[in-house]
């Protein structure tokens, strides 16, 4: 017993030494690090959404653009990856105490209520959210510092980038079907039903009357059973397959040639089978997937018709979002529609930089909108396009990135392979459809035209009863 | 006064020692992956202790897991292996949910029902597994993880489908104001009193009454227990059910007692490893309900002050795996107590 308790008084003194020593040290390490500081690098931070590193879409994007201003500024990101909900403030804070970070960035519409918490508390600081609503928080809840001039939430025009890709998918349809083939419809999967959401829905429908108009002025006729056929309606205000409401005098609408569902999920992938298998049984063409993780199981869907038919490529296709999605399966997806995550955070850089962001935000009401043809004080700032060949390098950067992170494969095959059977898949179809989507997105840059923005029930409503 | 410090001298010298042992395997695993762990532990600390928010964000992550800790250790003190906590947090959750978001009551009233409604539900989701454990013999192990996932997917279909937030898909109702407890600073709110109060109720219950001693007598020994004329079907229900509260408790703490979601989310990230978190926090504090308010503490201060060490550009991943070994080398020897007495030394 003696002997036992000897040992354990050296054992105390022995851990008390090492523990002094250890807080004397940090002690020291701290007061040492806040000395004499030289000329330090600009930070930002990047904080992640829950869907943290390696999601292939909104934050790899994000994390993606602070790589290019690290760059293209000489600038230093630093990333931060919530784990949980609770870790959104606290990520924030991190970022907004060091002296050297100017900007803190949020990665996603769920950040929102932390921005508004840490953004006020840090006057100093600036603060940038992707897709985020904080303003209309602050509105709402401090409505004597509405807007909050450090603070800017960094939306698209989603509605415009899912015309274009409504276009491409109408008019694929429209292809296929003068080579014999029967494509009545294209088809959209939805994830819950949001006001976001709607514009997504009605900028694609918009999109597709827009592209069959196109096709009868090109060519003189209706485009084959997708713009002539009588299934999609008849009765007094129907004339040739087309809808004539008594709301829009003299102007007729190709309505009823999207299928639709809202699925009321953004991570059952299940959910995104069910709902694209029987859209492809009807005889859409393509499918949009605008339900994030759900586009895998239009994918799957689209997989099964191809090894039943023994297809090497489509149709049927799919059609991507947020990123470009194009090299998830070669040859089956037509075309992405990307919202530019990566640019929403090099231009907050940017104008952070340039001593340009507060002057943005009064200008703006802490909102700035990205999109087709974007001018912010005279810099072009576009966030929204359909993908191309061009870009895909990139995003088959980020696939490989992402298999570094996550450790698992994550690219169907080689890069180069991926790159030719998508150059290939889209030389096999017309390449008047691909003018058809370069003309729609000048004409959406020079304001010719304008896509409806759906954005309120009576708004979605009226769109829903022409467009069906 | 000095009986009571030479007792606690061996635990509190074990603790420190497992201190060091878990830190050092944290700096291990960081130099192996070329990072520098002092600067890394000193930001750990710098951002945790030596800044007011530090200390008040490291106290709001303690205070979920002093309850869950307490749910895992009076099972253990009552001879079961409860690891039911982390499902009846989640009911706790949703039940808080409820009442604080759907229903409109005078202040003060509506965050006093709250609470208890949190607690009794958290508590009534543990009887299948006292009525299985007391009337069939169903290892407590088995029910618990079991129930656990049934209430993750219960709380979430009810979240998808009729307690969202209209417009705010990913999560449930938020409390209304007048459910709210009041906030101290950062993420703390007053809410950490309850949790301390309900700790020390605990504390008497079972080192102050005859009940208490019951329970604690079947833990310790079941055979004498049963000599002396112990109820067990009563001890049994008695142990979850207050567990039950406890776990319910740490539920709605996350929903009326943490700002700023002041809600759960569809993900259910904000109270998902409560329960499991809480029994490192219960054996690092020996099982006792006073140990566990500091083992809950430090704790808080690791997962909170883990992203000052990614600040620096640690792996995510590797700050819990960092976390995880300092974790397992504190509760290494009251797991190895509890395992001696349970299989070595045999009942």
């Amino acid at each position: 017993m003696r002997e036992i308790n000897a040992i354990t008084k050296v054992g105390v003194i022995v851990i008390t030494i090492i523990l002094i020593i250890a807080v004397v040290g940090g002690v020291l390490y701290w007061y040492t690090s806040i000395g004499p500081a030289a000329p330090r690098k600009v930070k930002i931070a990047v904080v992640s959404d829950i869907g943290g590193r390696g999601d292939l879409s909104f934050n790899d994007m994000a994390f993606k653009g602070g790589d290019e201003a690290e760059r293209d500024f000489g600038i230093e990101m630093v990333e931060l990856v919530s784990k949980v909900e609770a870790d959104y403030v606290p990520n924030l804070e991190i970022g907004a105490k060091d002296p050297d970070v100017k900007l803190i960035v949020g990665v996603g519409f769920l950040l929102s209520d932390a921005l508004v918490q840490v953004a006020l508390k840090y006057p100093d600081k600036n603060f940038a959210g992707i897709d985020t609503y904080s303003q209309e928080i602050v509105k709402e809840k401090y409505p004597d510092k509405y807007p909050l001039p450090n603070l800017m939430d960094i939306k698209f025009e989603e509605h415009k980038g899912s015309a274009l890709v409504g276009a491409v998918g109408c008019l694929l349809a429209a292809y296929y079907n003068e080579k014999g083939g029967s494509y009545p419809y294209i088809g959209g999967v939805f994830g819950i039903e949001i006001p976001v959401l709607w514009k997504f829905e009605i900028g694609y429908k918009w999109g597709c009357d827009w592209a069959l108009k196109w096709y009868e002025k090109k060519f003189g006729r209706k485009a084959p059973i997708i713009g002539e056929d009588s299934r999609y309606g008849s009765g007094p205000n129907w004339k040739d397959g087309m809808y004539c409401p008594p709301e829009t005098p003299g102007q007729c609408w190709y309505k009823g040639r999207v299928l639709w569902t809202y699925t009321g999920t953004f991570s059952d992938i299940t959910k995104g089978y069910e709902a694209a298998k029987p859209m492809y049984a009807k005889g859409a063409i393509a499918v949009y997937n605008i339900a994030g993780p759900l586009g895998l199981g239009i994918n799957q869907a689209v997989r099964e018709i191809a090894e039943a038919r023994g297809l090497k490529m489509g149709p049927p296709f799919w059609i991507g979002v947020d990123a470009n999605q194009d090299w998830i399966n070669p040859g089956f997806v037509i075309v992405s529609m990307m919202k530019r995550v990566d640019k929403g955070v090099y231009y907050a850089t940017k104008l952070v930089l340039e001593g340009k962001f507060r002057d943005v935000v009064k200008q703006y009401n802490g909102v700035l909108t990205l999109g087709i043809g974007t001018t912010v004080m005279g810099t072009p700032m576009e966030g929204i396009s359909a993908s191309t060949l061009k870009d895909l390098d990139e995003f088959i950067q980020m696939g490989i990135e992402a298999e570094k992170l996550v450790g698992k494969k994550v690219l169907p095959m080689s890069p180069e392979e991926i790159k030719s059977k998508v150059k290939e898949m889209r030389e096999s179809v017309a390449s008047w459809i691909w003018d058809a989507l370069a003309e729609l997105e000048d004409k959406i840059r020079k304001g010719e035209v304008e896509v409806p923005l759906a954005f309120t029930k009576d708004a979605i409503d009226y769109w829903r009863n022409i467009l069906g | 006064m000095l009986g009571t410090f030479s007792k606690l001298k061996k635990p509190i010298l074990e603790t420190l020692i497992a201190i060091l042992i878990g830190f050092i395997g944290g700096a291990v695993l960081m130099i192996i992956f070329r990072y520098d762990p002092i600067t890394a532990y000193v930001a750990l600390f710098q951002g945790t202790l030596l800044s007011v928010d530090g200390i008040f964000e490291s106290l709001a992550n303690a205070v979920p897991l002093m309850l869950t800790g307490l749910t895992f250790a009076i099972g253990v003190r009552s001879g079961y292996f409860n690891v039911g906590a982390e499902g009846q947090a989640y009911i706790g959750a949703m039940g808080a949910v409820v009442l604080a978001g759907s229903i409109s009551l005078p202040p003060g009233i509506h965050v006093l029902a709250t609470t208890l409604f949190a607690m009794i539900v958290g508590a009534l989701w543990s009887l299948p597994v006292s009525a299985l454990k007391a009337w069939r013999g169903v290892h407590e192990v088995v029910s618990t993880i079991m129930l656990n996932w049934i209430a993750l997917y219960l709380v979430r279909y009810l979240i998808e489908y009729y307690y969202y937030e209209p417009g705010r898909a990913e999560r449930a109702l938020p409390a209304l104001p007048t459910a709210r407890y009041d906030v101290i600073g950062a993420s703390l709110t007053t809410f950490i009193f309850v949790a301390i109060g309900f700790i020390v109720l605990t504390y008497f219950i079972l080192w102050r009454t005859t009940l208490g001693y019951e329970l604690r007598l079947t833990g310790s020994n079941p055979e004498a227990a049963r000599y002396v004329g112990v109820n067990y079907v009563k001890i049994v229900f008695l142990n979850f059910f207050i567990g039950g509260l406890a776990a319910g408790l740490a539920g709605a703490s996350q929903v009326i007692g943490r700002p700023p979601a002041w809600t759960i989310y569809k993900t259910l990230g904000n109270v998902i490893n409560l329960g499991f978190n809480g029994i490192g926090v219960a054996l690092i504090g020996r099982n006792h309900p006073f140990g566990i308010i500091f083992s809950s503490i430090f704790l808080g201060i690791l997962l909170y002050g883990s992203r000052f060490m990614q600040y620096l550009g640690v792996d995510p991943d590797l700050t819990v795996a960092i976390n995880g070994i300092i974790v397992l080398s504190l509760s290494l020897p009251e797991l190895y107590s509890i395992i001696r007495k349970h299989i070595v030394g045999g009942r």
